[in-house]
């Protein structure tokens, strides 16, 4: 267990020392920008158009910091060598690999929830200068706590992809993990369309292949509930939770491949 | 006698070479050694030897093809074997972001010492090694020397019974390299035991206790230097200044051979069979200068060359390293 | 973590076995979670509703967008014919052309094919003659000189709408714009005069099928002239139905009925080669279902085919 948090606690400093946190600042800068400018456009859409903006930039901010860091887990380790002299001391591979992976799981966590306090305080701002008469049509209160589901399960989400960047860099470059892990990231939303290919005229081996692929490939629409809680729409919790149980069994799974891949490594 | 600390039995490493349809590369053949307690012990070859194989397959960074390896009777395939094992890797790369101190605490904490005891630990070690002032300066700041200097700091930080160092020497220079060398004699006055690979003759030659020689991934020879090198004298030679023709002549009639380096100044190659002393006499006796006299021995580099000539290769896909 | 500690190095299958079961596991939540996953049912979102609002938000990649919304509209509009279940409201297909053309107002395709697009009748489109004319009005605003949209909006008016008046104005608004061609002007005149005359179709169908610039109308155009060419052969056909009616037939009608009367020489198949069916109660004949032409245009008033009740 020592050697767990020895492991990712210093993949969190090599996060924080990369200078990673600036996205944050950069995060802040769009959000209040954005906010700014909506207000002076359009009325009504507003808290909507700043909820449906942060909810989207905590992901794609998220999944940038996963795959850029999540590649250098292991691909920059092997390929700068550096890995060499932590793997000859007594850590076993695999709590190596667990140990970036509750790292950058950690970096990601601080990340995304300084996002969510930023988010929530800019919300915050723009409910006190609402007039309460335009408040009243709004489908979901400007500081709704169901974003927090939203973001809860975009982490998952980033869990996830991280998970798959884990795997890929055990065995790949690191600029070729950084394109799979993307690739992946991109057709995880696109799981849905798979399994519905013979309504677009599809048959045969296709449509097979395609269902396949589409039980394999991580299903990152199941952590998309942002319409929904923008929405004031219903979540169900069963459906959240079995989300979440998804998340935590796929990245699990993926830590389990790369453990497999990266037993049998040799380090030249 | 002792168990041994370091088993090694005709311990075998094929890499995979070429990308369509790799073919293996033997860089290690049935490789048998043991290394006993409190020896210092080198791993000595040309480029491509196996040299550095022979070190991974120790640390379990590479997989054996076949044979097997034990370190303080544990298999190397375990992490517990590398316990109480030190390694310092062929040029090493550490986590540049971080400081010396701090890289020292990590790696302290990856062999079990709590953060604490990691940073008491580091910080001593790296004044032994004269890094104690830059121990706040983040790696990437380090010259070349001192990242050596650092590796070797963190191959000691639990205070290991076995030492594995990979090219103690390169890049450092020459200060270095006999700061290193004390190191390692002061380890061994410790009673630890070190294993090193080199491909500089003379340091090997002033530390180890016992070497092997490697070439083409095949051990050439084993064993300790008064085994391998003959003290004897197998020559002596002579400089002298102010040589004239009747003193040259008489040199002559001893069977010495003679090398004129400028007029007047002789080189005199004399077999070890015979005396110098009459020599010097004679020259007294001419007027001649005495500059050198020295006697020649077999060197650990004739045994070495007479072991790995025409067994040198270049590893494919690598540059340098073996 | 002990039991990895102590793990000895080398054995994959374990991990990988591991790995499967948590890959099944994750199946397992994945149908959980699908199944209590209300049917989405939301508004697309359109983002920015408003065109002006649309046109500061999106910098200096207003280019861009439109193309985003056009291929959002042609989605919208592809995936919604597509659909099987539920009724087919094209609800946000205006919306995203209306988008696509204030940000680009010069986006031909966008208004020539989103008005297409509007005016089909339902199921295949929503039925929007209407909104297809306000398109492209809003191009003919922003580009005055294109005649097209002209020949485009009496399109609209003559085919879907039946307004020949309006048809035959918006034809010579289009004639009077310089490079138009001269069979606008005729267009104008035989519209006005002989309005839902099959053959005027027929003649503004091919002046399309001749003049368009881009395949795709060139390849509706000429499905037009086929349909109006079945149009003709179903004429023909009940008019046969009708000397059979005469000559002492009666229900169960069928081909194999009419071919033993001598009425006809072999099974009628329209121009794509798919036989037309006959009622079997009624006599009447129609198009199969299965034919690409299907559904045929609702013809418009005053058109020998009378007979045939509107669809």
């Amino acid at each position: 267990m020592g050697l767990l948090r020895a492991v990712a606690l210093n993949t969190f400093r090599e996060a924080v020392r990369d200078r990673v946190f600036y996205n944050l600042l950069l995060f802040a800068v769009l959000l209040v920008g954005t906010s700014l400018i909506i207000g002076q456009l359009a009325a009504g859409q507003d808290v909507k158009i700043i909820k449906d903006l942060g909810l989207a930039a905590s992901l794609l901010f998220g999944v940038g910091i996963a795959v850029f860091l999540g590649i250098q887990l292991v691909a920059r380790e092997v390929e700068r060598r550096s890995v060499h002299a932590t793997l000859a001391k007594p850590v076993s591979r695999p709590v190596f690999l667990l140990g970036k992976y509750v790292g950058l799981l950690l970096t990601l966590g601080v990340n995304i929830t300084v996002m969510a306090v930023a988010l929530f305080a800019v919300l915050a701002v723009y409910q006190s200068v609402t007039p309460a008469g335009v408040q009243a049509t709004w489908t979901a209160p400007a500081l709704d706590p169901r974003l927090l589901i939203a973001l809860g399960l975009i982490y998952v989400e980033l869990a996830v992809v991280t998970g798959v960047a884990l795997l890929f860099s055990t065995y790949s470059s690191a600029l070729l993990s950084a394109t799979f892990t993307t690739a992946i990231w991109v057709a995880g939303h696109f799981v849905g369309d798979l399994r519905t290919v013979e309504q677009i005229g599809a048959s045969g081996t296709t449509v097979w292949v395609a269902r396949l692929v589409s039980w394999v490939l991580p299903n990152l629409a199941l952590f998309d509930v942002k319409a929904e809680v923008v929405h004031g729409l219903p979540v169900p919790a069963g459906q959240v939770v079995a989300a979440v149980g998804y998340g935590a069994a796929y990245g699990a799974a993926m830590w389990l491949i790369a453990v497999a891949i990266f037993q049998r490594r040799d380090f030249k | 006698m002792t168990e041994p600390v370091i088993v090694v039995d005709r311990l075998t490493k094929d890499y995979p070479v070429g990308f369509w349809r790799p073919r293996p590369y033997r860089a290690l053949d049935a490789l048998s050694l043991e290394v006993a307690p409190g020896e210092v012990f080198g791993c000595l070859g040309p480029n491509g030897a196996g040299k550095s194989t022979t070190l991974k397959l120790l640390l379990g960074l590479v997989t054996p093809t076949s044979g097997t390896a034990h370190i303080f009777g544990r298999p190397v395939s375990s992490v517990a074997s590398r316990e109480r094992v030190g390694f310092l890797p062929e040029n090493p790369v550490f986590y540049d972001y971080l400081t010396g101190e701090e890289l020292l605490t990590y790696f302290g904490q990856l062999c079990g010492l709590r953060a604490s005891e990691a940073r008491r630990r580091g910080t001593a070690l790296l004044d032994r090694v004269g890094l104690g002032a830059e121990r706040r300066l983040a790696i990437r700041r380090y010259s070349k020397g001192m990242v050596q200097r650092l590796g070797v700091a963190q191959a000691l930080v639990q205070d290991p019974d076995l030492v594995i160092l990979d090219e103690p020497m390169s890049g450092l220079d020459p200060i270095g390299r006999r700061d290193v060398r004390a190191l390692i004699l002061s380890l061994r006055d410790e009673g630890k035991t070190v294993l090193f690979s080199s491909h500089i003759l003379s340091d090997a030659e002033t530390l180890c206790s016992r070497v092997a020689i490697l070439a083409a991934g095949r051990l050439q020879a084993l064993g300790s230097m008064t085994d391998l090198v003959q003290f004897s004298v197998r020559a002596w030679e002579l400089l002298l200044d102010g040589v004239d023709a009747t003193l040259e002549h008489r040199l002559r009639e001893t069977g010495a051979t003679m090398t004129t380096l400028s007029p007047g100044r002789v080189q005199v190659h004399l077999p070890g069979t015979q005396p110098p002393e009459p020599l010097l006499q004679w020259a007294n006796g001419a007027g001649a200068r005495v500059l050198a006299l020295q006697p020649v021995r077999e060197t650990l580099e004739d045994v070495f060359l007479k072991h790995v000539e025409g067994k040198r290769r270049d590893v494919p896909g690598t540059t340098g390293g073996a | 973590m002990s039991g990895l500690r102590a793990r000895a190095r080398g054995g994959r299958l374990p991990w990988l076995l591991a790995a499967a079961a948590l890959l099944v596991a994750a199946t397992g939540f994945q149908m959980a979670s699908l199944s209590q996953r209300p049917v989405r049912d939301l508004p697309a979102v359109l983002y920015l509703q408003s065109p002006t609002v649309a046109r500061r938000a999106v910098l200096s990649f207003d280019m861009l967008a439109a193309d985003l919304y056009w291929l959002r509209a042609l989605q919208h509009f592809g995936a919604t014919r597509l659909q099987t279940s539920g009724p087919r409201t094209f609800e946000n297909l205006y919306p995203f052309l209306d988008l696509a053309t204030s940000l680009d107002p010069r986006f031909v395709v966008a208004y020539r094919f989103g008005a297409i697009f509007l005016s089909e009748s339902p199921p295949g489109g929503p039925g929007r003659p209407d909104l297809a004319v306000r398109l492209l009005e809003k191009g003919v605003a922003a580009t005055p000189d294109r005649w097209q949209y002209f020949q485009d909006i009496g399109f609209v008016h003559y085919w879907w709408t039946g307004e020949y008046d309006r048809a035959a104005d918006a034809f010579s608004k289009g004639a009077a714009i310089e490079g138009a061609p001269w069979w606008m002007r005729s267009l104008a005149a035989v519209t006005l005069s002989e309005g839902g005359d099959r053959q005027t179709s027929r003649l503004l169908w091919r002046s399309l099928s001749q003049t368009a610039e881009n395949d795709w109308l060139r390849r509706d155009a000429q499905r037009r002239l086929t349909q109006l060419d079945a149009l003709d052969h179903l004429d023909q056909l009940q008019a046969v139905v009708a000397r059979g009616r005469l000559s002492g037939l009666s229900a169960p009608w069928s081909w194999a009925q009419l071919l033993q009367a001598g009425l006809l020489s072999g099974v009628p198949i329209d121009p794509t080669g798919v036989p037309y069916v006959i009622d079997i109660n009624t006599g009447r004949v129609d198009l199969d279902r299965r034919s690409t032409l299907w559904p045929l245009p609702t013809e418009p008033r005053g058109l020998p085919g009378l007979a045939r009740e509107p669809r």
